[in-house]
């Protein structure tokens, strides 16, 4: 059984490859897409954190009847928090650069993973939806 | 030409064959080698700037180029999840489709074998039986002690046996 010669590559690769790899230096910087959605992450984040701690302490404090519905509160706390619709605006303009810049799949899956995300927890997701 | 670009070009000249034989064993496919190939090469110029030579430059490229790939590995895992398939299935596919694998039965069977051992494992077993790679080195690239490497190549080596049958030699420890 031998170790390397059971792959191979194509004829003349590695000194194609060289070539492409020295011209790295010499191509303009880009962010990645897991960069330039983290300030958009830490505003949703923000918001949504805000949010769940004010519908807690609320329901804690005021008497709730059975005919409450959470999602009053929560608009009602995300108009208190929120008055001018800021961080909403920002994670609509967010879905609308998404869509400009064509993020694809795979650019969800990387920020999902930078942001934390394991298959565990993806199985679990999917167990849990009953898939 | 600047110093860090004339660094980066030796790095290029002495490692980037290396660097592309051990990715291709954990990706079994010279397409997706290729590009990943491309992003640690791109991640070591980014981050030259930040190397202070307390670690040997070979060690330092391996670091970049096994994390750089376990993230891949991870980002596949969830690509096949999201498509509700298992990376070894992934896996196995890529080893039999491969235009460029040109081993014999028993080559493919070890590296199915491979493929499917634990990330950990997978890494000691490619360093150490393809790449050839001394414990005392890979102990630096981990970050792992020498004892620990020992082990893990151990189980991974019985593992890999079992599923190719006790007869085939696949190195000692």
């Amino acid at each position: 059984m031998s170790k390397r010669n059971d792959i191979t590559t194509p004829e003349g690769y590695f000194e194609n490859l060289q070539q492409r790899l020295s011209e790295i230096p010499a191509r303009p910087v880009r962010v990645s897409t897991v960069h330039r959605l983290a300030p958009y992450a830490a505003i949703a984040a923000s918001f949504l954190v805000a949010v769940m701690l004010g519908n807690a302490i609320l329901r804690k404090t005021a008497p709730v009847s059975a005919e409450d519905d959470t999602w009053a509160y929560v608009s009602y706390l995300a108009d208190a928090l929120d008055p001018d619709g800021a961080a909403m605006m920002d994670l609509y303009d967010y879905g609308e650069e998404a869509e400009e810049e064509g993020l694809s799949a795979d650019d969800i899956v990387n920020y999902l993973l930078a942001d934390g995300i394991s298959v565990e927890h993806l199985n679990y997701l999917s167990y849990e939806e009953g898939y | 030409m600047d110093n860090a670009e004339r660094l980066f070009n030796e790095i290029v000249k002495e490692y980037s064959e290396r660097v592309y034989w051990h990715v291709r064993r954990f990706v079994n496919s010279h397409e997706d080698a290729d590009d990943l190939v491309q992003e640690i090469f791109l991640k070591i110029w980014t981050a030259l700037p930040s190397f202070r030579g307390e670690a040997q430059l070979f060690t330092w490229v391996y670091r970049i180029a096994t994390n750089e790939t376990l993230n891949w590995l991870r980002r596949e895992k969830v690509r096949s999840a999201l498509r509700f398939t298992s990376i070894d299935a992934e896996m196995e596919r890529r080893i039999d489709s491969d235009p460029f694998f040109d081993g014999d039965a028993a080559d493919r069977a070890l590296s199915k074998a491979v493929a499917k051992l634990p990330e950990k494992q997978r890494q000691v077993f490619i360093l150490r039986y393809y790449d050839e790679m001394p414990y005392e080195q890979m102990s630096e690239v981990l970050d792992t002690s020498v004892g620990a490497l020992k082990a893990s190549y151990h189980i991974a080596q019985e593992k890999v046996r079992s599923a190719l049958g006790k007869d085939i030699f696949i190195g000692s420890d």
